[in-house]
């Protein structure tokens, strides 16, 4: 039981630290908890044998770091759009094109109050 | 991401004919995109919906723009910069021209709808990664709108008359297929949004298609305002589920 404890939380450790780095750090918290809890029996489990073994420690050391990564960024990182030059661009080219393409269609049923257009910038 | 804005946007063309007294241009309303995780909702993407006049020598258009890009911190793993467009009749909303240009990581592709309401005929072109391309003609109902054009068309419908539970049914053009959605109002609800806190109608979509998930799955909230813009929304497809939440708002008409 102890072992298997102590391999629970191993693995949680490290999943928990992969998930911090990645975009998806929110989803670090759950693997953060079971490897908290496991860690956590695997250590009462050692003491009660006498020896706790220094792996444990470690996956203790793991979790912390992945809950401290996840909560910098949750706190910290700014949720922003960057590199938009390119859709920028395709927007530009598409209402040229499809300005050229409307002057093509027949459009009918339009009767437009002018007088709300003039104060608007085209 | 395709399937994401189909659901928020999905849903249906009225056939009646409703007069725009919510939509003015210049509009601009800017949405985050959360997608669901193990439980935990992440940010994904900005979905940006803006409204501006084109000018012909024939007329003067209103411009439907929706575009969605993922926030930087996604752009490594899977990059999406989409962009949505409807020319449309500024009183009605009668689509003229639709476009679609979608740039998924790898994946491309991008369509262009010209409409013909004398005959209700469409003429698409479908154009994919390394120029491949293919025409297109098909039939469409009066009334049927493109996606972009049908997420507008919903705020000129007067939801105050409406009962709660009443359905009705509508049909949104997608991938050159007309859809069968259906909307049901299910009443007014008040949100705390970034925008504050607003009294909302709540309307629920549903469709034949596969795209969305049935029951009250798919909710849209739109402010109970002269505007009725959409300031919250919950989907659910196949692959999972997610939220819309609107960020900031303006340019409004009233």
């Amino acid at each position: 039981m102890k072992k298997l404890f102590t391999v629970l939380a191993i693995i949680a450790s490290f999943l928990a630290i992969i998930l911090a780095v990645l975009p998806v750090s929110n989803l670090a918290i759950i693997p953060s908890i079971l490897a908290l809890v496991f860690g956590l029996l695997a250590f009462y489990l050692s003491k009660k044998t006498g020896q706790v073994k220094k792996i444990i420690q470690f996956t203790f050391f793991l979790t912390i770091i992945a809950l401290a990564i996840t909560t910098y960024k949750a706190l910290f990182s700014i949720t922003e759009v960057a590199d938009t030059q390119e859709l920028k661009a395709t927007e530009s080219q598409s209402k040229e094109e499809a300005l050229e393409e409307l002057e093509d269609l027949e459009i009918e049923d339009i009767d437009i109050d002018t007088s709300e257009l003039e104060d608007i910038e085209l | 991401m395709m399937r994401f804005l189909f659901l928020v946007i999905l849903c249906w063309s009225f056939t009646c004919n409703a007069q725009n007294t919510a939509i003015a241009p210049g509009e601009k309303l800017v949405y985050t995109a959360s997608y669901n995780m193990s439980g935990i909702l992440n940010d994904i993407a900005q979905v940006t919906m803006e409204t501006s006049n084109v000018q012909t020598s024939k007329a003067t258009l209103l411009r439907l723009k929706c575009t969605a890009a993922t926030y930087s911190k996604w752009d490594n793993f899977f990059k999406i910069r989409d962009l949505y467009e409807s020319y449309v009749n500024p009183k009605t909303l009668t689509p003229y021209l639709y476009k679609r240009n979608i740039n998924e990581g790898s994946y491309f592709k991008a369509m262009k709808y010209t409409y013909s309401h004398k005959t209700n005929t469409i003429k698409s072109v479908q154009t994919k990664k390394n120029n491949q391309v293919q025409n297109k003609d098909f039939t469409f109902n009066a009334g049927s709108n493109d996606i972009v054009s049908t997420l507008y068309k919903l705020r000129t419908l007067d939801y105050e008359t409406m009962r709660v539970g009443q359905q009705k049914t509508i049909h949104v053009i997608f991938d050159r297929k007309e859809t069968k959605g259906y909307i049901t109002y299910l009443g007014k609800e008040t949100l705390n949004t970034a925008i504050g806190t607003k009294t909302c109608y709540k309307i629920s979509i549903g469709s034949d298609s596969k795209a969305l998930e049935g029951g009250n799955s798919n909710l849209l909230w739109l402010t109970a305002d002269a505007n009725k813009i959409i300031v919250f929304g919950k989907f659910k497809i196949p692959v999972g589920n997610g939220e819309l939440k609107i960020k900031s708002a303006s340019g409004l008409k009233n």
